[in-house]
C-alpha cells in the first residue's frame, strides 16, 4: 500500500510539470494546427537559462521562472514570427519537418555552446524531502507542482476572463470567423507561440533542480508532450492538464511496478491504444 | 535544346550507366581509405532515402520511424553471425524476414490513421522498439551494444572472393546494394503498384472510390521500403560492426532517413541521391574539424584565440547542426526539395 500511494503522489507532482510541457504545446497546435516537434528543445533552452542564471546570477530556480518566462515568450514569438508564420498553410508534413529542423538547431547550437557534458543545478534543497506517515515527498517536486497549478490557474483566468485570452480561443476555434470578426489572428498566433514556449520553458526551469540538464534532453519531452496532448485530446487546455497526470501517474506506476526500463514503454503503448481507440482523446470533440 | 521522353530516358539511362561505370572503378584509383568511407556512407544514405522513398515520396505516408526497420535488419543479421555463425549475407534476408513481419504489425496499428497522427503513432512504435531492445539485454545485450568485427571471409566454393580486410568489399557491396534499391523504386514506380501508390498519396478516399485498397497497397509499400531499409541495416551493422539501440533504433536516424529525402526533393528517383550526396560530406566536413583548420589556414581565424579554440574543440560534436539548417532553408525556400527546385528553374528558363 505505501508503494502504491509512494508513487501515486510522486506521479502527481510529477504530471504537473507534465501537465504544463502538454498545455504548452496544445495552445500552439490549437491555434495554429501546427504539432510544434522542437517543443522539447524549447525546453531544454528554459532549462539551460535557468541554470545560467543560477550558477551566474546565484538566481534560484523556482524564482528564475520570472525571468525565463518572459524571455522564452519573447523567443517563442520571434520563432513563430520568423519561421512558423510562413508555413501555416502548407503541409502538415512540412510544417513537422520545419518544427523538427529548428528543434535540431537548437539542439546543436546548446551543444556547441556547452558541450554534451551533462550540468546538474544543485540547490540545497535539491534531495530535500519530508516524510508524511511511510511516504516521502520530495521537497523540490512540491514547489514546482504548487507553481505549475499557479500557472496553470492563471492561463486559465487568462483564457478566459481577458479580451486577448478570449481572441486567442476564437482564433483557435475558427480561425477565419475570427479574423472576420476583426481579430488579427496573426498577432493571436505570435502570443500563442510565445506563451507555449514560456509555458514548456517554466516546466523547464522547475525540472532543472532535479533533472540532468544537456542538449538532447529535449527529444524524450517532445515525445512525452504529445502523448500527453493527444491523451487530453489535441487543442484542449483540460485534456493536456489532465493527460498530464495520468502520463505522470502511469510513469511512476510503471516504474514501481513493472520496472524503471519499462516506465516509458507503458507510456507510449498507452500513447497507441489512445490513438486507435479514441484519436480525439479524453476530452476532444469526437469528430475532431 | 528538347528531346521526346523516350529520348530523355535513354539518355538518363545512358547517363546513369556511365556514372555506374565511373563508380565502379573508384577503389583501382582511390586509395584512401577516408574517401572510400565517405563514399560508402554516401551510398548507405541512398538507400535508407530511396527505401523510404517508396512509403514517404509516392505513397505519402510520413513515416518517422524507419529505424525500426533499420535496427531489425542489424540486430537479426549480426545475432545470426555471432550466435549462429551465419554469414551475412545469409542473416539479412533472415532480417528482412523479420522486417516483414514487423512491418505489417507496424502497418496494421499506424495505417488506421492519417496525417500527423500516423506521424506520431510511428514514432511511438519505434520507440516502444527501442526501449524493448534495452530491455531485453539477453537477447540484444542492453544499451551495451553488440560489438561484432569479426566476418567471415566470403567464399564462392573453395575460392576466397575477399576476407574483408579493407574498405574496397564493402564499397562494392554498398554500391550494389545502392543500386539494387534504385532498381527496386525504378521498376514499382513504373508499374502499376506505383501508379496505385500515387493515386493514394494524391487523394486517398479518390483512390479508394476506384477501387485501389488503401490499407492492402499502404501495406505493400511499407512491406518494400522496410525490407530495403533492413539491407541498409544490415550492412550498417557489419560495416561499423557495432550496434546498440540508440544509433540503430532510435528518433535521430528515423528523421535523418527522412531528411536525406527531403532534402534531395521526395518521390522522385534523384532525390534521395541528390540528398545523400549533399548531406554526408557536409556532416563529414563538419565532424572532420576541416572548417575552423581551413580558416585558420586562410588566415580569416586566429587558432589561439578564444573563438578559434572554441570552435576547433566543439564543432565537431555538432555535425547534425547543418541538417538543421538545410531542411529549414528547403522547407522555406524549395518545399519540393533541390531536385523539385532545379527542375523548375530549368523548365521555366525553357517556356521563356
Amino acid at each position: 500500500m505505501d508503494v502504491f500511494l509512494q508513487s501515486l503522489i510522486s506521479g502527481i507532482l510529477l504530471g504537473g510539470v507534465y501537465a504544463l510541457i502538454g498545455t504548452g504545446l496544445t495552445l500552439i497546435f490549437g491555434v495554429m494546427r501546427v504539432i510544434n516537434f522542437a517543443h522539447g528543445d524549447i525546453q531544454m533552452v528554459g532549462m539551460y537559462l535557468t541554470y545560467l542564471l543560477f550558477v551566474h546570477a546565484g538566481i534560484d530556480p523556482f524564482v528564475s521562472v520570472l525571468i525565463t518566462f518572459p524571455l522564452m515568450f519573447l523567443f517563442g514569438g520571434l520563432i513563430q514570427k520568423v519561421f512558423i508564420n510562413r508555413v501555416l498553410d502548407a503541409l502538415p508534413q512540412n510544417q513537422i519537418l520545419l518544427t523538427i529542423g529548428l528543434g535540431l538547431i537548437m539542439s546543436n547550437t546548446a551543444m556547441l555552446i556547452f558541450t554534451s557534458d551533462y550540468k546538474i543545478l544543485t540547490t540545497s534543497y535539491s534531495s530535500g524531502s519530508v516524510k508524511l506517515g511511510g511516504i516521502s515527498i520530495s521537497q523540490p517536486m512540491t514547489i514546482s507542482f504548487l507553481i505549475t497549478v499557479a500557472v496553470t490557474a492563471a492561463l486559465w483566468w487568462f483564457l478566459k476572463k481577458t479580451d486577448t485570452g478570449q481572441a486567442i480561443r476564437a482564433t483557435a476555434q475558427d480561425r477565419d470567423a475570427a479574423q472576420l470578426m476583426g481579430i488579427n489572428v496573426k498577432r493571436m498566433s505570435i502570443i500563442a507561440f510565445g506563451l507555449g514556449s514560456s509555458l514548456v520553458a517554466t516546466a523547464g526551469a522547475l525540472i532543472a533542480p532535479t533533472y540532468y540538464i544537456y542538449p538532447q534532453v529535449g527529444a524524450a519531452f517532445t515525445l512525452k508532450a504529445f502523448v500527453i496532448t493527444v491523451l487530453g485530446g489535441m487543442g484542449s487546455i483540460v485534456g493536456a492538464a489532465l493527460g498530464g497526470i495520468i502520463i505522470g501517474i502511469s510513469e511512476s506506476m510503471g516504474a514501481a511496478y513493472i520496472g524503471a526500463g519499462w516506465k516509458d514503454v507503458v507510456v507510449f503503448a498507452l500513447f497507441l491504444l489512445v490513438l486507435l481507440l479514441k484519436p480525439s482523446g479524453l476530452m476532444g470533440k469526437s469528430n475532431a | 535544346m528538347t528531346f521526346s521522353p523516350s529520348t530523355r530516358t535513354g539518355l538518363s539511362a545512358g547517363a546513369a550507366l556511365l556514372l555506374l561505370a565511373a563508380l565502379a572503378i573508384v577503389p583501382r584509383f582511390v586509395q584512401s581509405p577516408y574517401a572510400l568511407h565517405v563514399l560508402i556512407l554516401i551510398f548507405l544514405s541512398t538507400i535508407m532515402g530511396q527505401a523510404w522513398n517508396i512509403l514517404g515520396g509516392y505513397t505519402g505516408q510520413y513515416s518517422v520511424g524507419h529505424a525500426a526497420y533499420f535496427g531489425v535488419g542489424a540486430y537479426v543479421t549480426v545475432s545470426l553471425m555471432l550466435h549462429r555463425q551465419i554469414a551475412p549475407w545469409v542473416g539479412m534476408w533472415a532480417g528482412a524476414a523479420a522486417v516483414v513481419v514487423v512491418a505489417l504489425v507496424i502497418g496494421s496499428i499506424c495505417f488506421r490513421l492519417r496525417g500527423p497522427y500516423f506521424v506520431l503513432a510511428s514514432i511511438a512504435v519505434t520507440e516502444i522498439m527501442r526501449l524493448v531492445a534495452t530491455n531485453l539485454k539477453d537477447l540484444t545485450n542492453g544499451a551495451e551494444g553488440i560489438l561484432a568485427t569479426e566476418i567471415p571471409p566470403l567464399k564462392f566454393g573453395a575460392t576466397v572472393i575477399t576476407d574483408f580486410g579493407s574498405k574496397v568489399p564493402f564499397y562494392y557491396i554498398g554500391l550494389g546494394l545502392a543500386v539494387l534499391t534504385i532498381l527496386v523504386t525504378w521498376a514499382v514506380t513504373h508499374s502499376k503498384l506505383g501508379y496505385c501508390f500515387q493515386a493514394i498519396r494524391e487523394d486517398q478516399d479518390a483512390a479508394h472510390s476506384l477501387g485501389i485498397n488503401p490499407t492492402l497497397y499502404k501495406n505493400i509499400a511499407l512491406a518494400i521500403s522496410a525490407v530495403l531499409t533492413s539491407f541498409a541495416g544490415a550492412f550498417y551493422a557489419i560495416y561499423v560492426g557495432f550496434v546498440d539501440p540508440p544509433t540503430v533504433l532510435g528518433l535521430d536516424l528515423s528523421v535523418q532517413i527522412v531528411l536525406i529525402c527531403i532534402i534531395g526533393g521526395i518521390g522522385t528517383i534523384q532525390g534521395p541521391m541528390v540528398g545523400a550526396c549533399i548531406l554526408v560530406p557536409l556532416s563529414e566536413i563538419l565532424r572532420s574539424n576541416a572548417v575552423p583548420e581551413l580558416l585558420m589556414k586562410w588566415g580569416w581565424m586566429n587558432g589561439e584565440s578564444g573563438i578559434g579554440l572554441f570552435l576547433k574543440e566543439n564543432l565537431a560534436h555538432a555535425h547534425v547542426l547543418i541538417y538543421g539548417i538545410l531542411v529549414v532553408l528547403v522547407i522555406l525556400y524549395m518545399p519540393e526539395g533541390l531536385v523539385g527546385f532545379l527542375r523548375r528553374v530549368t523548365r521555366g528558363r525553357r517556356a521563356a
